[in-house]
């Protein structure tokens, strides 16, 4: 029989709202930075430098993250770190935006957030434990995009009518709510089966986990994902500025807020599913959801539709977040790897994303937006092959606990 | 002669005892240095990168990130950020630098550019630096800048 925990509500809502925040927090980072330095009469080619810093200390700090949370004893005091590092990013870009302060912020926001994303599955873990990881991951994913979605309606108001600092204001402000949830969510000791296999064989352990296929073939499938999914949206936004004029950014606030609202409403069915049936079924449906959308996007006549089309991307968007702590666990059950492997999914995924911009634009570039749509299309239709012929199941037969 | 001499002597003595100092060379003395100045008020002379550019009826449509110059310095072009939601969706559109009217002044200073929304909307996006950069020229007269 599976092992049921007794959770405190207190502490189930403790976790909804740190994902929130957590979330909430993260939306001002990410390309608004670069129309924040921008507006703060930063040169191109500085606030390239800032964006490329951000980005290869985020990728570099996956594994290193990963491997550091998974030895820290206080899962708790990780995301604590990580929250306060990034509110602190926040309030440096907000009321210093000179270059070694904004460049100190984009290195510490990028290890902060390899901290934290390993940090709040492994308090999640910790809280339900692995029977019940799938439902409580399809709970995550439903309040970060909430967080997600309305941060982003709230901050693109704060943007066009008060001032682009006001974003990175209410990011730092965020971090104050996700602080006060951490001691809601205390974790009961964990059962001893979890903990027979931690102490010796370390490094077995670690020969074992990065030579298991399933890992290493949901990381490809991760790379070839984030290949085809990561461009898609930027592209059909800058097609939709080019089509429906320069006041469009209502149609592209739409196109982000759509795919949240899909996930929010999706994740904890996904959740849900994958322990009923197992992974292979929505792990098929997340990324065959993605050639079918580079594929409507690049045939599509009606900008308009763009947002119905962009929707689909939390259909995919729902299934990653969902799955990738579930298959961490999966991969490392009895060991205590999982975040490193949750580190090396983030960084496939980082890999997969970069790797998009750059070869779509170049597409985008040479041959015009369908063909790069197409392109992208092709990436996860390569990707949703390699799910349906190499990826094995990852569930257990009957939960281990 | 013996005047020149010392003189020489002088200067040889000046610039060892500033060597440490001036490692180029230089001979001159100590002089607190001078520059030539000019003060331009605000309503002659306004920064440009980072501010937004308005329509003539004044709604807020780009941002001005980079100026293109011609071999001799002039600006040439205006690179200028289009529309996007939380830096989604930006499109930058080089515009010829006529196409743009400055009204500098105490605070309220305003680019405004004086193309239509259809001409930015058939723009190609400028991606390169290190391309040929497709620029926006004024086409119809109403659009040309006020000659001043």
């Amino acid at each position: 029989m599976p092992y049921q925990r007794a959770i405190k509500t207190s502490a189930t809502r403790g976790l909804d709202l740190l994902n929130f925040c957590i979330a909430g927090e993260q939306t001002g980072f990410g390309p608004f930075v670069a129309v924040y330095l921008a507006a703060r009469h930063w040169t191109q080619v500085e606030i390239g430098f800032a964006l490329s810093l951000g980005t290869i200390t985020a990728m570099v700090s996956q594994i290193p993250a990963g491997v550091l949370v998974d030895a820290l004893r206080g899962k708790r005091k990780a995301a604590a770190a990580g929250t306060l590092a990034i509110g602190v990013c926040a309030l440096l870009l907000a009321v210093w935006p000179a270059p070694l302060p904004v460049l100190t912020a984009q290195v510490l926001h990028g290890f902060a957030s390899c901290v934290l994303t390993p940090g709040i599955a492994a308090v999640s873990l910790e809280l339900v434990g692995h029977a019940a990881l799938g439902e409580r991951a399809g709970r995550n994913a439903r309040f970060a995009a909430l967080g997600n979605g309305l941060a982003a309606g709230a901050m693109g108001l704060l943007g066009s009518y008060v001032s682009e600092q006001a974003v990175f204001l209410l990011t730092a402000v965020l971090c104050v709510p996700a602080l006060a949830t951490l001691p809601f969510i205390d974790a009961k000791p964990q059962p001893p089966t979890r903990r027979a296999a931690i102490g010796g064989a370390g490094r077995a352990e670690l020969v074992a986990l990065l030579s298991d296929r399933r890992l290493l073939v949901f990381a490809a499938c991760a790379v070839l994902f984030h290949l085809a999914d990561a461009a898609m949206l930027p592209i059909a936004a800058g097609e939709l500025t080019k089509r429906v004029g320069v006041h469009a950014n209502l149609t592209i606030a739409a196109c982000i807020l759509a795919p949240q609202a899909v996930v929010a409403l999706l994740s904890p069915w996904v959740g849900r599913t994958a322990a009923r049936l197992g992974r292979r079924p929505l792990l098929l449906l997340g990324w065959a959801s993605l050639p079918l959308r580079g594929v409507l996007l690049a045939v599509l006549p009606n900008p308009f539709l763009l947002v119905a089309v962009q929707a689909l991307s939390g259909v995919s968007g729902a299934v990653f977040g969902v799955m990738v702590p579930v298959i961490a666990d999966d991969v490392t059950l009895g060991t205590r790897r999982f975040n490193l492997c949750i580190g090396i999914c983030g960084l496939a995924a980082f890999t997969g994303g970069a790797l998009s911009t750059t070869l779509a634009g170049w597409l985008a570039d040479a041959a015009g937006d369908p063909v790069a749509f197409l392109g992208l299309a092709v990436a996860g239709l390569v990707g949703t092959a390699l799910v349906w012929l190499a990826m094995p199941e990852t569930r257990a037969i009957e939960a281990v606990e | 002669m013996r005047v020149s001499r010392v003189s020489l002597i002088v200067s040889l003595l000046l610039l060892t005892a500033a060597a440490p100092e001036m490692p180029f060379g230089s001979t001159a003395p100590e002089l607190p240095p001078t520059v030539e100045l000019q003060t331009f008020a605000p309503r002659e002379a306004m920064p440009v990168l980072g501010q937004r550019v308005v329509e003539p009826d004044g709604k807020a449509v780009a941002r001005l990130v980079d100026v293109l110059v011609d071999p001799d310095g002039r600006p040439v072009a205006a690179v200028l950020d289009f529309g996007g939601f939380m830096g989604v969706g930006i499109r930058k559109i080089a515009v010829h630098w006529s196409t743009l009217r400055f009204e500098p002044g105490e605070g309220t200073y305003r680019i405004i550019l004086t193309l239509a929304p259809d001409e930015i909307k058939a723009a190609p996006e400028y991606r390169d630096p290190n391309k040929p950069a497709p620029v926006v020229m004024p086409t119809t007269p109403e659009h040309r800048p006020d000659p001043q």
